[in-house]
């Protein structure tokens, strides 16, 4: 019996993680399917958005819960900016270019952070962190986890609704089937671009804020998610936002079953395995083909 | 001047470029000015390896940590088994193809970002398992790695780094003007043309990796015995993958002496950043990559090339455009004006 409530209580937590793995792979789909970029500056974006929620929480004292929009917000203006000042002048280029942009965009966000608030370890302090709510006598949820996780899924269902039904959305969509065949019909592909990158960051943004309050802060705190972020996209299938969502929660459910059962330390290097055993035998993704 | 002769001129400016590097130890004295030395043409020979793959070939590997950190963790763990040190190195080399088959097998079944990514998840299971198993590796407590050479000095090992990237630079230079470079180049041009017309892609893919993951392991032996002590986040990272890619990139990927040329810039001008700008350095090595990727997209080696038409070499566009992007490159830049 107590072997099943801590198989229980793992995959619950793990459904928590997950959630916001979710959010940051939602993102990465996004700009991978609307503009084919594999984006090494996701991590960074995501340390942003936390430093921005992290600012905000230290001089005004904003709550991370309401500061993490506004970090949404700038990584959205950001993302558009970078897209139309580094991205777009380099489209038509080699692959390799838009790795190598996104990787010098990633360098220097990190070590820009690191100059203005140092290299250490952060970790913010808020009432709601030691409550913990509990469902019958064995199973008990982390307060914070939970709210994170509520706004999570509220945040990565209106991204779903935006890609699925509006005129952006469908714009995005047809750019991902066809890039060379949407301006034909009148799709502004740039705009669009600019924008689904401006989403993408600000999801991932976002999702640094919401992680600020469980996680600890410093600068290279983005590479682990941006790994992370590569095996959603792949397992949910390239450029699929419902797929890397659904990733994101079984990569979570993995990672703590793993550590509950082998250890800590394993539960990223089983991330790999699985994302290897996709690649070498579904690589169209876990979730069928279809793209954004 | 003749293409005969250009060759000839090419090939003696090349061979007083190596005899005067292996002559700097002669005049520059100072220990610290030799690392930095040995740093540049280490990831000169690095990046060339990694060009076989990334440049001629197309494929581009983020991964390369994994044969680096086979080549310093073979030699650690071979040698104190007790084989010699040159057994450990060519036994860890042995060991890096191995690896370089196993992960090609799967790789080179992707292509495009689904093959960088999968190299990177590879080096990552590397890296982890190599922290997650102390018993064999020491694991994040590190290991001891035995001294290449017989005495201490950082001349060995700066004039080794010379000469592995003067072999790998030979090597380079026969693969690209033999058969098997041009089975490269075709794959990398059009990999489905390349196999219509009979090149076994999946073979000759391969056989580019191996060569570059054993120099690739040679490589990562002579670097951690400068260091003699190795740990897992250090050898087996994704910054080691990365960096090798990036100096071969920025200089030309597909070009003969890109690589050669990216490192003198990138590691020299990175240790200068270090000193003048500290703790900014990577902040400035950020802005130089960007600036090369906006002005000079095909490598600094590449755009030159295209630019002056100088230093020819048979290997021209580094993986140029697929025919797709070219062609359908107009109609996006008709709609930016909408």
């Amino acid at each position: 019996m107590h072997f099943a409530y801590s198989a229980l209580q793992a995959i619950l937590n793990g459904i928590l993680t997950g959630s916001l793995y979710a959010l940051i792979g939602m993102g990465m789909a996004l700009i991978f399917g609307v503009m084919r970029i594999v984006n090494f500056a996701h991590g960074a974006f995501l340390m942003l958005g936390m430093y921005v929620t992290y600012a905000l929480f230290l001089r005004p004292g904003l709550n991370p819960y309401i500061a993490f929009l506004v970090a949404g917000l700038f990584l959205f203006i950001f993302g558009y900016l970078v897209y139309m000042g580094l991205l777009r002048p380099i489209r038509g280029h080699t692959d390799f270019m838009d790795i190598l942009m996104t990787m010098g965009l990633s360098l220097i966000l990190i070590d820009g952070v690191q100059l203005i608030f140092g290299a250490d370890y952060h970790q913010i302090n808020i009432p709601l962190l030691s409550k913990n709510i509990h469902f019958g006598p064995q199973i008990s949820l982390n307060a914070p986890w939970l709210v994170s996780f509520v706004i999570a899924l509220v945040c990565a269902l209106l991204l779903y609704y935006v890609v699925m039904h509006t005129m952006f959305g469908r714009a995005a969509r047809a750019i991902a089937q066809n890039r060379y065949s949407a301006p034909l019909v009148g799709i502004n592909v740039n705009r669009v671009q600019g924008i689904a990158f401006g989403i993408g960051a600000a999801a991932a943004g976002m999702a640094g804020g919401l992680l600020l309050p469980v996680f600890y802060l410093y600068p290279e705190v983005g590479n682990q998610f941006k790994l992370k972020s590569f095996v959603m996209v792949v397992l949910g299938g390239m450029g699929s936002i419902q797929g890397a969502a659904v990733a994101g929660i079984v990569l979570g459910v993995v990672e703590s079953l793993t550590s509950l059962y082998w250890g800590n330390e394993w539960a990223l290097a089983v991330d790999f395995v699985i994302f290897i055993l996709v690649l070498s035998f579904r690589p169209n993704g876990l979730f069928g083909s279809q793209r954004v | 001047m003749s293409g005969a002769a250009k060759k000839k001129w090419e090939a003696i400016t090349i061979v007083a470029f190596f005899v005067a590097a292996l002559l700097v130890p002669v005049v520059v004295r100072a220990d610290y000015t030799l690392q930095v030395l040995f740093r540049v043409f280490l990831f000169a020979a690095l990046g060339l390896a990694w060009n076989l793959v990334g440049g001629y070939t197309g494929q581009l590997s983020l991964g390369h940590a994994a044969y680096f950190g086979v080549g310093a963790y073979g030699l650690a763990l071979f040698s104190k088994l007790g084989a010699p040190n040159i057994v450990a190195v060519l036994l860890s080399m042995v060991v890096a193809i191995l690896f370089a088959t196993l992960i090609g097998a799967v790789s080179f079944r992707l292509r495009g970002p689904y093959f960088a990514l999968s190299t990177i998840a590879f080096a990552e299971v590397l890296r982890l398992v190599a922290k997650n198993l102390p018993n064999v590796t020491g694991g994040d407590v590190g290991i001891q790695v035995p001294l290449l050479f017989t005495h201490a000095s950082i001349i060995s090992f700066y004039l080794s780094a010379v000469l592995l990237t003067a072999a790998v630079l030979g090597i380079t230079v026969w693969i690209v003007r033999s058969r098997l470079g041009y089975y490269l180049m075709a794959i990398r041009e059009d990999e489905d043309t390349a196999m219509s017309v009979g090149v076994n892609a999946t073979k000759y893919k391969l056989i580019a990796l191996l060569l570059s993951s054993a120099f690739t392991a040679l490589g990562g032996a002579l670097y951690a015995s400068l260091f003699l002590y190795i740990v897992p986040d250090q050898v087996l990272s994704m910054d080691i993958s990365s960096e090798v890619a990036i100096v071969a990139m920025l200089g030309g990927a597909g070009t003969l002496i890109g690589p050669l040329v990216g490192s003198l810039i990138l590691e020299s001008s990175a240790e200068v950043f270090k000193n003048i700008f500290q703790e900014a350095h990577l902040l400035i090595y950020g802005v130089l990559i960007m600036l090369v990727v906006l002005f000079l997209p095909k490598g600094i080696v590449g755009t030159l090339m295209q630019k002056l038409r100088f230093f020819k070499s048979p290997p021209q566009a580094p993986f140029a455009a697929k025919p797709p992007g070219e062609l359908n490159n107009e109609p996006e830049r008709a709609a930016i004006g909408e």
